[in-house]
Parts: structure tokens; C-alpha cells; sequence
């Protein structure tokens, strides 16, 4: 920790004037009595080595810190022999040191989100990524609620988290805003941005002036995992997983594509009636429970504005519909926001986004979640395929997540500030 | 799932005959009637309307893929597989065989991007798609980007990498489910991609394409002086139905030589069959493909 101060020092020093410190050593210097201190002084005051003292003896037998710079270490190096004075290089170069420090900072900044050792920047189960829920509603119940909005088939529960403050609360059915993570199981950076942005939310809240206002406007209802038993089956039996679990009477195959079962145009172009293919609609509308808790809890709310769907891979920002071509009535106002968003999210590493509505976007899909909320009045609808274009496609490395969750925060932003300054 | 739907060649008093389809900004198809493909159900024929269609911004980037798979396995390189980055231009024919002859150029980047490195690359195709019957006819050229001595020797390096690779190898799945691939396995993951180039360029088709997702066993890596033989099992990612195909292949490769491709992929599940990726159980390859 003291080698942080020291070093912040230097960094403040550097990023002033600009100083590396290529090759430049610290050598420890042994002074046992006041001649070998008074032979030291002479060494460090002359000008032209440029050295530098970082700790000084206030007593005898305290050893002596002092940076070399590269050049100067051929002449210090012969004075201290010639002197006899005993000494050892602590650090070879502290340029490369520093660089691993900084490294190590952002590095941890990055995973400063973390509480409980929750690493924002690692895979988690259900448990932990339900566990953390809790903690974060724990941490600021001021803000931040745990709500169970139904359960799965296999009767796991479904858990929101709810931003509120308090004087929305008093106001009583604020606008919300809802985010869907999670609903095709094996898009496990959906489901890793999600929880990501929960922290997010909570740390900036107060300290960002976007999220701050967000909220003072809006309540957001964020849905980390909308299909857990897909979840837990991509964790223990098959990392492709899609679909939920849901047993269908007449066929040995299981489950039903969550995205193909809301009430828009269900079983219509873009689905299947196979039980057994990725794209099952399901038998009817709803017949999911996953789906109908949400659908319940949406209606029964009644005054979403917003509802974002993440899910990967490609890259793509889109909006209604799917399950047709023809132009939604908002798309020209939906296609800025989308570009817009796309923008800022490609403003952090350059990561593009193509935008458009989804049906000629990607390809057609009925009973879409997306086109559900917007057919029932929830204008402000996208779905977000975020990283990658097709390299690891689901198995995106870990490594990734926070890039991405950063990156799909600016546009998430940019969306809801939107939501914020054209409510209806 | 129904694909996206070909426009119809004009119909006129004279006959049908091909329609010339340039690009154009737009995007448009229609959604009528169901064409025959792995998962969806048969449907009813769809009605004319299209012959002014523009071409679906989605077929150019088909026959974009297809001819880059094509490229890849061709030129037999693990060090220098290339991926799409952009479509500049092209046109399409589409003969009342509702066979479609793309016209395209476009932009390639590196596979594994090294930190820095933006060298892209261009190509030229020509890329004939017989209606949904696999093995799209290809023509392509790209601009050399590596001398071919160079990529030789990286390739040998590659080889020589894999050779001190210790069999069996202790390796379940690549990436694993968390999407690490230990960089001392990394030329595995490029050698399958290879063999999978072959197999993906032989599959596509103007409304399927793959990604590979996962090389999900390895049944057997040999290295001998002349060669490496690998033998394993992939998944691939067809996107417009997004079913994860299990496909078994054998290659075998050395650097230098054509690239000797055998495969077999499971077929899709019907509603009587449990659904494919339940199993995942590899078939013996009983085709000999290029062997």
C-alpha cells in the first residue's frame, strides 16, 4: 500500500512532466554511521546524476531509498564500491513496475464493482448471480428492491430488481423502464451485462447525472435471468441450451423458445410448430410460465414506456417488429434513438453496431417479446445482440464482459435519457 | 423457420425469364408461403408482386461467407484464415431454376486480430447458389496480404507447435464454457476452423449460414512427420434456425499441401426424433469426402 503512494506520487509527477522511467533503478543503500552519510550526500547532490532520494536516513542503520536514472547507474555503481557502501537494487525498473501497477489498477477498477467477492468480470451460477441480487438490494434499500415475479417451470423463482427513490415511490406507478436479460439461456453475456448494470446503477446513482435523473423520472425493472431453468441446464448439462425446460405432453423433446411465445403475431412467420426445433413457439401464447410472469407483472404495472430485450451474438441494435416487414408507426423516431445509442456505445472501443428493425435486420420472428410490449404500448422497444459478430459467438470469453457491459451501458443510457425527455 | 424469401423472376407475356436484381439500399422480401428448410413446415406458394424487389441486403453477405469459407479451405492455412469485414458492392441473377448468381466484393480482416495489425484484405467472387442443394459453386480471388513463403513458415511454426503437443490431449471442450481457449491450444482451435471452413462452405446456402460455436471432443490428434491427423467433433451454429449442428470431421494437414477433409453432420430432429443437441453423440463418418 505505501509503494501505492509512492507511486501515485510519481505518476502525478509523470503525467505533469511527462517522465517515464525506462530502465531507472532504486537502489537500497546500507549507511551504519554518519561519515558513510555524509560520503552518501555528496553523491546525491551532485547535479549531474540526477538522483533522487525517496527515503532519507533519520537515524544510523536505516537503509537509504534513492532512484537512479539509467544513465547514472554506471558512475553510481563504481562510486558506492569505491566507497565501500553496501547496497541492493530493490527495483530493477520501475517503468516496467509501474506499468504492472496500472495494469493491476485498471484491472481493478474494473472488477471494484465487486462486493462480497462477486467478480463482475466472471461467469456465475444462478445462485451467485441471485445471491448478488439480494446483496445489491441489501446495500441501498433505499433504492434498490429484490421482487419475485413468478417462477419458472421447473419452479425456480423469477427475481427483478427494482430502482426506485423514494419520492417515486410516493408518486406511485412512476413510468418504468424494464430490462429483459437472460431469455435464451445459453447468451451468457446477456445475463452477465444485466447484473453488471445492476451495480452499475446503484454505485452511479447520485454521482451521474444521467442515471440520477433516469431515476428521478423513472423506475427501472431489471430481469437478470428470464429463463433460469435454461440457465441452470447451460451450467450443468448442455452449454447450448436455448429454449426453456418446459415438458411437452406427446414428444420426447423439451422446450419451448421463450422468444417466440409472447403474444404478437404468435405462431406466426419466424417460429416453428416442431417441439424439437430451437424456434418452438410453444403450444399457445403464453403457455411458457416464464413469459406469463412477466407479461402478468407488465400488465398489472401498466405504465412501462420501455422494455429492452439483450441477448447475443451479432451486434445488431434493433427495434419492432419482427414478425412482419411492415414499418412500425414509430420507426423513424426509434431508428434515431437506436442510431444514437449505437453511437455511444461504439464511442467507448469502437465496437459497431448495425441498426434496424428486426424482421430485415436479422430475420423474421413472431411472438417476439419485443414486439409484444411495443403492441401493447410500450413504444420505446430494442433488442440489444450484443458481442460478438460470430468469433467465440455464445461462448464469449469472460474477459469480455466488462468491455461489453460498459459499452452497452452508454447506449443503454442514451436510450432511457430519451425515454426520460419524451414520456407520454 | 421460413428464410427469407428469393424475389420471382418477372413474369411476361413472353415467358419468365431471369431477373437482373441490382443492389439498392433498401431492404425488402416478403414473408408469404414457407420454402422448404430444415425445420419449418411446408406452405403454399407465394404470390408474384416481387419483380421489383431489391435485393435483400442479406444475400450478399451469404455469398460473402460462402465464398470465404471457400478461400480459407483452399488455401489450406491455419495461420492465415481470413474473416468478413464488409460488403463493397455486388448484383444478382436469379434463373426461373431459382439458382442465384451473386457478383461481390468485399473486405476481409484477420481471423485472430493482432493488437495493431489492420490489414485488409479484398476480394472478388463469384458465387453460384443452386437453390438449396448444398456446395455453392465459388469463384474467388483475394489481394495477397502474406508472401506465400511467409505464410508457409508461420504455418510451419504452427505445425511444429502442434507436434509438441502431448497426446492424448486432455481436453474436453474448446473454448470451454466460459470461452477460454489455453493459448497452447489456440492452433487446435485454428486447425478445426480450417476443417470447418470445408464443411460451412459446403452447407451454406442462400438462407443458411454457421458459425462454428465449439469444438466439443477430440477423438484423435496424431502428428507424424508428414502430417497432423484430427480427428473431432464441432458444433456449428446455423443462424436463421439457430440449431447447433454436431458435426464429426477428420482432417488431416499438412503445411503446404491441400487441406484432406472427411465429414459427417447429424440431421435435424424431427418432431418424432428427441432433439439432436440432447445426444450429441458423434456419428462415424461414413463419406469420404475429398479423401
Amino acid at each position: 500500500m505505501k509503494w501505492l503512494l509512492f507511486f501515485g506520487a510519481l505518476i502525478g509527477l509523470s503525467i505533469c512532466g511527462r517522465e517515464k522511467f525506462f530502465g531507472d533503478q532504486v537502489f537500497r543503500i546500507n549507511v551504519r554511521n554518519g561519515d558513510e552519510i555524509s560520503r552518501l550526500s555528496q553523491l546525491v547532490n551532485s547535479d549531474n546524476l540526477k538522483l533522487n532520494v525517496w527515503k532519507s536516513p533519520s537515524t544510523f542503520s536505516r537503509p537509504v531509498d534513492i532512484l537512479v536514472p539509467s544513465i547514472s547507474l554506471q558512475p553510481v555503481k563504481s562510486f558506492l564500491k569505491s566507497q565501500g557502501l553496501e547496497y541492493s537494487v530493490t527495483i530493477e525498473d520501475l517503468q516496467a513496475l509501474l506499468d504492472n501497477e496500472d495494469e493491476e489498477m485498471q484491472h481493478n477498477e474494473g472488477q471494484e464493482r465487486s462486493s462480497n467477492n462477486f467478480n463482475y468480470g466472471a461467469y456465475h451460477s444462478l445462485e451467485a448471480i441471485y445471491h448478488e441480487m439480494d446483496s445489491i438490494a441489501r446495500d441501498v434499500p433505499d433504492l434498490a428492491s429484490r421482487v419475485k415475479i413468478g417462477h419458472s417451470f421447473e419452479n425456480r423463482p423469477m427475481y427483478v430488481l427494482k430502482f426506485s427513490t423514494a419520492e417515486g415511490r410516493r408518486r406511485r406507478r412512476q413510468p418504468a423502464i424494464w430490462l429483459n436479460a437472460g431469455i435464451h439461456s445459453r447468451e451468457w453475456i446477456s445475463q452477465a451485462t444485466a447484473i453488471w448494470t445492476a451495480r452499475k446503477i446503484v454505485s452511479d446513482y447520485g454521482k451521474d447525472p444521467a442515471i440520477t435523473s433516469i431515476l428521478q423520472k423513472m423506475d427501472i425493472f431489471l430481469l437478470p435471468v428470464a429463463n433460469p431453468d435454461g440457465y441452470v441446464y447451460t451450467q450443468t448439462q448442455n452449454r447450448l441450451w436455448r429454449k426453456t425446460r418446459s415438458l411437452s405432453p406427446g414428444s420426447r423433446c423439451v422446450g419451448a423458445d421463450p422468444n417466440r411465445n409472447w403474444n404478437a403475431s404468435f405462431a406466426g412467420e419466424g417460429a416453428s410448430d416442431n417441439p424439437c426445433s430451437e424456434i418452438y413457439h410453444g403450444p399457445h401464447a403464453n403457455s411458457e410460465a416464464e413469459v406469463k410472469s412477466v407479461v402478468d407483472f407488465i400488465q398489472e404495472h401498466g405504465n412501462f414506456k420501455c422494455f429492452i430485450d439483450l441477448h447475443s451474438y451479432s451486434q445488431l441494435l434493433m427495434y419492432p417488429y419482427g414478425y412482419t416487414v411492415k414499418t412500425a408507426p414509430d420507426a423513424d423516431e426509434l431508428d434515431q434513438v437506436a442510431r444514437r445509442a449505437a453511437k455511444a456505445l461504439a464511442s467507448l472501443s469502437g465496437t459497431t453496431y448495425q441498426v434496424g428493425p428486426t424482421c430485415t435486420t436479422v430475420y423474421p420472428a413472431s411472438g417476439s417479446s419485443v414486439d409484444w410490449a411495443y403492441d401493447n404500448g410500450i413504444k420505446y422497444a430494442f433488442t440489444f445482440e450484443l458481442r460478438d459478430t460470430g468469433h467465440y459467438g455464445f461462448l464469449l470469453p469472460a474477459n469480455q464482459i466488462i468491455p461489453t457491459a460498459e459499452e452497452t451501458w452508454l447506449g443503454l443510457k442514451t436510450i432511457m435519457e430519451h425515454v426520460r425527455d419524451n414520456l407520454y | 423457420m421460413p428464410p427469407r424469401r428469393q424475389p420471382q423472376p418477372k413474369s411476361g407475356p413472353e415467358g419468365p425469364r431471369p431477373a437482373v436484381l441490382l443492389l439498392a439500399p433498401l431492404l425488402l422480401f416478403a414473408l408469404q408461403g414457407v420454402a422448404a428448410a430444415p425445420a419449418a413446415a411446408g406452405g403454399r406458394e407465394d404470390s408474384p408482386g416481387l419483380q421489383d424487389a431489391e435485393l435483400p441486403r442479406g444475400l450478399l453477405q451469404q455469398a460473402a461467407r460462402a465464398a470465404l469459407h471457400f478461400f480459407n479451405f483452399r488455401a489450406g492455412s491455419p495461420s492465415a484464415l481470413r474473416v468478413l469485414a464488409a460488403v463493397l458492392e455486388g448484383r444478382a441473377t436469379v434463373n426461373p431454376k431459382k439458382e442465384c448468381q451473386v457478383d461481390l466484393v468485399f473486405t476481409t480482416d484477420h481471423y485472430n486480430p493482432e493488437d495493431g495489425e489492420e490489414h485488409l484484405g479484398k476480394c472478388s467472387a463469384r458465387v453460384f447458389f443452386r437453390n438449396q442443394k448444398p456446395r455453392p459453386a465459388i469463384n474467388v480471388t483475394c489481394t495477397r496480404l502474406i508472401e506465400k513463403n511467409k505464410r508457409q513458415q508461420e504455418d510451419y511454426l504452427l505445425y511444429k507447435h502442434m507436434k509438441q503437443l502431448k497426446t492424448p490431449l486432455d481436453v474436453v471442450s474448446i473454448p470451454d464454457s466460459h470461452g477460454h481457449i489455453d493459448p497452447s491450444l489456440r492452433p487446435i482451435w485454428d486447425l478445426a476452423f480450417l476443417g470447418s471452413s470445408y464443411v460451412m462452405w459446403e452447407k451454406t446456402t442462400q438462407f443458411l449460414h454457421y458459425y462454428m460455436a465449439q469444438i466439443s471432443s477430440v477423438n484423435q490428434w496424431k502428428t507424424n512427420d508428414d502430417a497432423i491427423d484430427f480427428d473431432y467433433t464441432v458444433l456449428l451454429h446455423e443462424f436463421s434456425t439457430q440449431e447447433i449442428i454436431p458435426c464429426r470431421i477428420h482432417l488431416v494437414w499438412y503445411p503446404g499441401k491441400p487441406l484432406k477433409v472427411k465429414y459427417h453432420c447429424q440431421e435435424l430432429p424431427t418432431p418424432e426424433e428427441a432433439s439432436g443437441t440432447e445426444e450429441g453423440s458423434a456419428v462415424v463418418p461414413t463419406e469420404l469426402n475429398n479423401f
